[in-house]
């Protein structure tokens, strides 16, 4: 129970909670501390003293109070739900659910617990909790539609899709009169159960009850394109051509809204007697619009042979008249046909020959418009023989440097011109130009960027940070490497981790690769607040599509790259310790020649002298920290952030377990990514170095179903092959046993 | 070159920053009165018992079928597959205790 | 290049496209944010033709509108602004940015009713200036000194939403009379 206070303490009391409330930190810990003078054991106010300590980022202070708190008062719901929400900002949600239910079972009533459970909840995934706790709350405030929703939303989420709908119409109608159409969290709703009948596989139901409601319903692209697709599903084509066109009418550079007509007219790209009523159909529109570009582009994916060739030609000049740089990108996509690729090859040729003979291929023109036609024929050329189906480096540099001569300071042309030395293969040569080409527009951040990507590919990682400062806020102590780290710039910190691996400093490539990680545990908990926020805002729908974004966040290449890279820097680490010290792989040592004692003695003395190293840097830093004048390192929240301790990620890569580390990346990159055969690869890898088989050849079956022809998943197998007749030991007889039944990549020996 | 973006100063950027913060603004439901929305009283009390027998009629769990499983086999699934004991346990289940079949299900699964 | 409604499954390329052109960062979470709020402003244009090497490619951004409704607007009039806008330099000179523009415009009066959409832009920068002047119709409200950290002045220009309100009535009221479809040209 909780302990009574006098009632000047009592109000005192209340004043804390307000202020903790205001986030008004300070008063509330001079109120806290005035109480527990008077009452020294007071767990309420010991709890919301460690509430307020936590706020502050004193987290181990706040958890040892909390625990003197539930000593004391070991039936306050406020010190429980004090321990949970202690947790939670601790990020430990099993432990933060316990301790709520415990308050809850303290104070059944109490909406914000309940309310704080719920999130966690669904946070966790927990959707049988969340449908519980729901039901709780909805039963004790059934006067809130949010309640209502909430409760709906449980239910779906949990994949009860007629539960869901039940409640959303049962609230509906409870309504004495139908909200006015401006009621956005009421259109929303009513969208919202119109999803879930779609969902539950209703096509039928979900259209007229859509017909029903769509003219109240404030997103009407929503409706509209919903409408457009029950129609298709339900075969009922004449309408579905209506609906499709009226969408078109609204968004005409949208693919699926053409494909949908095309389906609904019951055309077929692969069927000759389709082609023709295709190629009117997006003459048609071609013809409604000039700016629209998905109608003329569209017609080149099915034409073919003479067909195709008139319709390129047109729209190639078309294109290269108006001098749009992105041509070349435009129709690359169709060079994975070899016959679609020289016939643009000829026709863009053929316009520089033309201009060869007549000064210009669109001589008719005037000048300054044929100049522009002319130069974009030379860049559209070197960019198709820089692109690697039809590449011919040298006649790409000579079209790109013809295309400079006419514009010597086109941006453009200069990042082309750098990526035909890269292809070259000469990234010093490529970052070079790269950064000519910076300097001819000073104030494009996309060159900028550009440019330092060069860097980094190069292994200039000092000069690409510097190259990003031009553009970066250099406001904390952190300077532009923090602001890429607060601001989540994942290709710099991948690109510079890459370099650094490259380069063989395993410390900075995981700091990167790591950074990479948090990043994407930010992504997750970056979910947390909305889980109450959208049911304030009422966007429901958009709510559920960022639970299933969540759900998969880490299949994104943005991970899986840095994962596997790490993976692999990590299995180095671990068939090489000494690659963790810098002063052993700079070239002086050559570790692999020494005996065992050798490179012990080795190893030693790098440590020592590594550790001096620190000594100094760190004594630099502090020397460097008292002079500076700077403000200290805050987020954009305004929290202080923790000081680095690690900024050179030495004691990442001096880890005692390499692969228990690699595990950390690796257990998502092969949940989410099964279908990366490189993550198989490297799972592989880690598995095997651990002895644990099944797992390897979990590995070895999984990428043998994305691509049986994979070299390294060859070179793997026939490796383990060789490991299971060369044991030292026998296997336990049931894995054994399922080795035996499921290895069938290569016979046994 | 080509139209670029609107701008933005650090007005926006502390404007980007109150939005966040607020964010997690208590009052979901709060206890406001009754909302804006008329509700009928009636109906309501109507839908809240409704929510009861729904709940009842849910209430039947369906039973699982009780399968014994190794303790042994458990241990074996940590060790080799690197699963919790719970997932272990679960796979097991599935399997009917039969720790080959388990292991080859879980083996060939992404195959 | 589609142009089509942003999914919260975008914003990761969302956020990379405006860290590689703009000076103006933001955190996954205000996009998220934006999403969150007003699900049906902010639209991005994809390059479609390419085919995902594996399951898990994103589509590929390359251009953005992040777009808002103003909370607790100033003058009490409901209205839209723009807190973002970029297209690659890749894939300019396509009319992607008006397109984007235009979708989240009609959005912000068909759903919000907003009365007009707002925006900053610097003095110097004459391209955008142009887009939003002649292509689009924007006006500038007024000059605002020094509103850039650079010392930089904005404009600040605004434009009429009206048109596609009354636009939307008309169709509205056709749809009472039984007719379908309608041509926003």
């Amino acid at each position: 129970m909780p302990q009574p206070l006098p009632s000047k303490e009592n109000s005192l009391f209340k004043q804390v909670v307000k202020n903790y409330e205001a986030k008004q930190y300070k008063k509330g810990l001079k109120s806290a501390e005035q109480i527990l003078r008077k009452v020294p054991n007071h767990g309420d106010t010991q709890a919301m003293k460690a509430l307020i300590l936590n706020a502050q980022g004193n987290s181990t202070e706040a958890f040892e109070l909390a625990k003197v708190a539930l000593k004391n008062d070991v039936k306050s719901h406020v010190c429980w739900h004090v321990y949970g929400l202690l947790y939670r900002t601790a990020k430990n949600y099993e432990e933060a659910i316990k301790a709520y239910k415990f308050a809850l079972k303290l104070d059944p009533d109490s909406a914000q617990i309940s309310r704080d459970l719920a999130q966690l909840q669904v946070q966790m995934r927990d959707y049988p909790g969340f449908v519980q706790t729901r039901m709780a709350i909805l039963k004790s405030r059934p006067h809130v539609r949010q309640n209502w929703t909430a409760m709906a939303v449980a239910h779906h989420l949990n994949g009860e899709f007629e539960a869901a709908e039940r409640i959303l119409t049962t609230y509906e109608d409870t309504l004495k009169s139908p909200p006015p159409k401006s009621d956005i969290e009421h259109s929303e709703a009513i969208l919202y159960k119109n999803t879930i009948i779609a969902e539950s596989g209703n096509i039928e139901k979900a259209l007229s009850h859509l017909e029903a409601v769509m003219k109240n319903s404030l997103d009407r692209t929503a409706v509209m394109e919903m409408r457009a697709r029950y129609l298709l599903l339900l075969d009922r084509k004449e309408e579905a051509q209506k609906a499709y066109r009226a969408l078109l009418d609204r968004n005409n550079e949208y693919r699926a809204y053409y494909e949908g007509l095309e389906k609904a007219m019951g055309l077929d790209r692969t069927d000759d007697d389709s082609i023709p009523k295709l190629a009117e159909l997006y003459e048609s529109y071609a013809a409604k619009s000039e700016k629209v570009d998905a109608a003329r582009r569209v017609p080149l994916d099915f034409l073919q042979g003479e067909s195709f060739k008139t319709a390129a030609d047109r729209y190639l000049r078309s294109m290269l008249k108006r001098g749009i740089p992105s041509t070349f990108a435009n129709v690359k996509a169709l060079y994975r046909d070899p016959a679609k690729r020289t016939i643009i090859e000829e026709l863009v040729n053929g316009y520089a020959s033309e201009q060869l003979t007549n000064g210009s291929a669109e001589n008719h023109e005037g000048d300054r418009s044929s100049n522009k036609f002319d130069e974009a024929v030379l860049y559209f050329l070197a960019q198709h023989y820089n692109y690697h189906l039809s590449r011919d480096l040298s006649k790409a540099l000579d079209f790109i440097d013809k295309a400079l001569e006419m514009n010597p300071k086109a941006v453009e042309y200069g990042m082309t011109k750098a990526r035909i030395w890269k292809h070259y293969g000469n990234p010093a040569k490529a970052s070079e130009i790269m950064d000519e080409a910076r300097t001819w527009d000073e104030r494009d951040r996309a060159i900028n960027s550009k440019c330092a990507k060069y860097q980094l590919r190069n292994n200039e990682n000092e000069n690409a940070l510097k190259t990003m400062s031009k553009f970066t806020k250099n406001e904390t102590v952190k300077e532009a490497l923090g602001d890429l780290h607060d601001l989540q710039c994942m290709w710099y910190l991948t690109e510079d981790g890459e370099a650094y691996l490259r380069q063989g400093k395993f410390g900075l490539a995981l700091k990167r690769f790591h950074a990479i990680y948090d990043i994407f545990d930010i992504w997750q908990e970056d979910q947390f607040d909305f889980h109450s926020f959208s049911l304030r805002k009422g966007q429901i729908r958009a709510y559920v599509d960022m639970i299933r974004w969540e759900d998969h966040l880490r299949e994104h290449p943005y991970y899986s790259r840095a994962a596997i890279f790490a993976v692999k820097a990590y299995i180095m680490l671990h068939d090489k310790p000494h690659l963790a010290h810098e002063s052993l792989t700079n070239g002086f040592t050559d570790m692999d020649s020494m005996d065992a004692n050798e490179r012990k003695k080795a190893m030693k003395k790098a440590k020592r002298e590594q550790e001096k190293q620190e000594k100094a840097e760190a004594e630099r830093k502090e020397a460097e920290k008292k002079a500076a004048t700077k403000k200290p390192a805050t987020g954009a929240d305004g929290e202080l952030k923790k000081e680095d301790k690690d900024p050179q990620g030495t004691k990442l890569a001096r880890t005692k377990e390499p692969l228990q580390d690699a595990g950390k990346f690796l257990s998502f990159l092969l949940e989410f990514s099964p279908k990366n055969i490189e993550a198989q690869n490297v799972g592989f890898e880690v598995f095997t170095r651990k002895n644990k088989h099944l797992l390897a050849l979990k590995c070895l079956l999984a990428a043998s179903s994305i691509d049986s022809e994979n070299p390294t998943l060859h070179e793997q197998t026939v490796r383990f092959r060789r490991t299971l007749d060369t044991l030292s030991e026998p296997l336990p007889p049931p894995v054994a046993k399922v080795i035996d039944s499921t290895f069938t990549l290569i016979p046994t020996s | 070159s080509d139209p670029a973006p609107p701008e933005k100063i650090s007005a926006e950027d502390r404007k980007a920053a109150a939005a966040l913060s607020s964010l997690d603004a208590r009052g979901e439901d709060d206890d406001a009165p009754a909302g804006k929305k008329e509700v009928d009283t009636e109906a309501l009390g109507k839908a809240m018992r409704g929510l009861d027998v729904k709940e009842e009629g849910k209430k039947e769990e369906v039973k699982r079928k009780v399968v014994k499983v190794d303790q042994g086999d458990v241990a074996l699934f940590v060790e080799q597959l690197e699963l919790s004991k719970a997932k272990a346990t679960e796979l097991l289940k599935a399997h009917e205790g039969d720790a080959v079949k388990a292991m080859s299900a879980f083996v060939t699964a992404s195959a | 290049m589609d142009i089509r409604v942003l999914r919260p499954s975008d914003i990761p390329n969302v956020q990379t496209a405006n860290i590689t052109n703009l000076p103006e960062n933001y955190f996954c979470k205000y996009y998220l944010y934006h999403a969150m709020s007003w699900p049906q402003l902010s639209y991005v244009a994809v390059d479609v033709s390419r085919p995902p090497k594996t399951p898990y490619d994103p589509p590929k951004i390359v251009g953005y509108v992040l777009a808002k409704m103003e909370e607790e607007p100033a003058d009490g009039v409901q209205h839209g602004h723009i807190t973002s806008l970029s297209v690659m330099r890749t894939h300019r000179r396509l009319g992607l940015a008006e397109k984007l523009m235009r979708q989240s415009q009609r959005a912000m009066a068909e759903t919000y009713g907003a009365n007009y959409v707002s925006l900053h832009v610097r003095v110097s920068n004459a391209a955008a200036k142009h887009l939003y002047s002649d292509t689009l119709g924007f006006t500038i409200e007024k000059t605002e000194p020094k509103y850039y950290a650079d010392g930089e002045d904005a404009f600040s220009m605004r434009m009429d939403l009206s048109d596609l309100r009354l636009k939307m009535q008309d169709s509205d009221d056709e749809d009472e009379e039984g007719s379908v479809g309608q041509d926003e040209g």
